[in-house]
């Protein structure tokens, strides 16, 4: 079998809250995962999983406290070991991450978001301009909304932007945190046929669906956590008969 | 290979009679920084950072906690009691800016190190006009056909937003806002490789704030300038900067990814102050 792009070995996660009489939280409890590239690997289990907390520490949004996060595994990074420069780079070009969350420049409009974004890359102005155009097209926002600051849309609206910013330029690695959870029925689904073109493209994807039929539809793998650790994983139809407790309690 | 625009290494700056002993009873651990037995103030020590073109460090820390001395220690306002500062447009990062003398440390405020005070005062002359202002910065560093002056403050103006009509008033006819405009104007002047915003958007209002904000990120992308932000203001430090330290008692307690410093703070103190700044 091939490496693995990316190899999570006993990756430990516990939250001190000082204001609290330094009471410790447990986030993940030696998480072990391989996900291969070109691959879609969604992880499911309840609230509380660490689920999010994984897809996080992996960003680098939560420090790890041990463990190791092995990148382009053979000849890449260890990125527990890299310093927050190195991940600051990664994160410009190989490893992107996108949550339900819109955080942008107040006043931008919504495609000079994505164009900056793929400036970014060092995509040339012009062309970054038509990929702008092409994935907001793409994602349903409205040609008439492309000027405006992202503070006057809807929630979904703002979703939405905020996933072309984050794929306009494939990274290698995507870490999608409920891509979906606020859209409705016609732009779930453009969402999820994009998501899907970028893995065929051999963007390797890690994700978190609320939406089991989104999962069960896009996933290739479904590793199940539960408690900060991945307890079973396979492909989805085989978890969800084995693992369907803790997948849709 | 360097990759920094500007490095500042061990610094320490201490108030009061200079005794490095007085920084071993003054931190986070002694809850305050100022020493009893030396009457001194250790405003800050051990302090390391540095920022790479085009990437904006932030500062951040109650008052009281030296990020505003570190601030004034790299402006040269401020005389440090140690450390080492290295800029990589000064003779390759090779010398020791501390080390220079007097007039050489001020002719690097001329094109070299340009910094944004909170209060537009300090860095304008109110009493002349937005043109006259950056007009000044650019003679002194041997700008002398009238037309070309002209054209560059046009030029910047244009680029920072204020209305052209204004140009010629003196700066003290202008809101807070344009006078923080016309500042950033005549920082950016002469081409800075390195700058120094100093809680830039305090006192400002929200709106105005925002313009300001967006528009230093847009000309910090744009020119490549290495900036660092001083600030206790968690939206200046979040849409400006890619990483970020956290000081308190005037020592570092903590650097990181500035979305880790917010999301997963790890010292007591951050903690507190992000708790604060969220609610």
């Amino acid at each position: 079998m091939d490496t693995p792009l990316l190899r999570i070995c006993d990756l430990r996660k516990s939250f001190t809250l000082h204001a609290v009489d330094g009471r410790l939280i447990e986030g993940l409890n030696g998480v072990d995962l391989d996900i291969y590239e070109g691959e879609h690997v969604a992880l499911a289990g309840t609230s509380g999983a660490g689920k999010s907390t994984l897809l996080r520490c992996i960003y680098r949004t939560y420090l790890s406290d041990s463990g190791s996060i092995e990148f382009n595994v053979g000849m890449g990074y260890e990125l527990t070991a890299l310093t927050d420069d190195q991940i600051a780079d990664l994160r410009e070009h190989e490893i992107g991450y996108v949550s339900q969350f819109l955080r942008a420049e107040p006043r931008r409009g919504v495609k000079d978001i994505v164009i900056k974004s793929a400036l970014k890359e060092g995509i040339d102005e012009a062309v970054a301009d038509e990929m702008a155009a092409a994935i907001l097209t793409e994602l349903n926002i409205d040609e008439s909304l492309w000027g405006t600051y992202p503070t006057l849309l809807s929630g979904g609206e703002k979703q939405r932007v905020n996933l072309a910013a984050g794929i306009v330029v494939a990274p290698t690695l995507l870490l999608l945190d409920e891509p979906v959870s606020a859209l409705d029925p016609r732009n779930r689904e453009a969402v999820l046929q994009v998501i899907q073109r970028l893995v065929e493209g051999n963007t390797t994807v890690l994700s978190v669906f609320h939406d089991l039929d989104a999962m069960f539809r896009l996933a290739d793998r479904v590793a199940v956590l539960s408690n900060g650790k991945v307890i079973d994983q396979g492909h989805p139809d085989v978890v969800i008969n084995r693992s369907l407790e803790t997948v849709a309690p | 290979m360097v990759n920094w625009s500007v490095q500042l290494q061990d610094l320490g700056c201490i108030y009061g009679p200079n005794d490095h002993a007085s920084a071993d009873e003054t931190g986070p651990l002694f809850g305050t920084n100022v020493s009893e037995t030396y009457d001194s103030v250790v405003a800050c020590w051990d302090v390391n950072l540095h920022a790479s073109p085009g990437e904006a460090l932030g500062v951040i820390g109650e008052s009281g906690s030296g990020k505003s001395t570190v601030m004034r220690c790299i402006a040269g306002d401020q005389k440090p009691t140690k450390g080492d500062l290295r800029l990589v447009s000064v003779e390759g990062g090779q010398r020791n800016i501390f080390e220079m003398d007097d007039s050489a440390r001020r002719a690097l405020r001329i094109d070299q190190l340009a910094v944004v005070y909170q209060d537009p005062s300090e860095g304008l002359d109110l009493k002349i006009s937005a043109g006259g202002n950056i007009a000044e910065r650019l003679t002194a560093a041997g700008w002398r056909n009238f037309k070309d002056i002209r054209d560059r403050a046009t030029e910047l103006l244009h680029r920072t937003e204020v209305p052209l009509n204004r140009m010629d008033d003196p700066v003290q006819t202008f809101s807070g806002g344009m006078r923080q405009r016309v500042q950033l104007a005549k920082a950016l002047a002469n081409k800075p490789p390195v700058l120094i915003l100093d809680e830039p958007t305090t006192g400002l209002d929200a709106s105005v704030a925002a313009g300001v904000l967006d528009l230093i990120r847009g000309l910090l992308d744009e020119t490549g300038i290495a900036a660092v932000v001083v600030s206790h203001d968690f939206n200046v430090v979040e849409m400006l900067t890619r990483r970020c330290m956290v000081m308190h008692h005037g020592r570092t307690v903590e650097v990181g990814l500035t979305d880790q410093l917010l999301e997963d703070p790890q010292h007591p103190y951050s903690q507190k102050l992000v708790a604060a700044a969220r609610g």
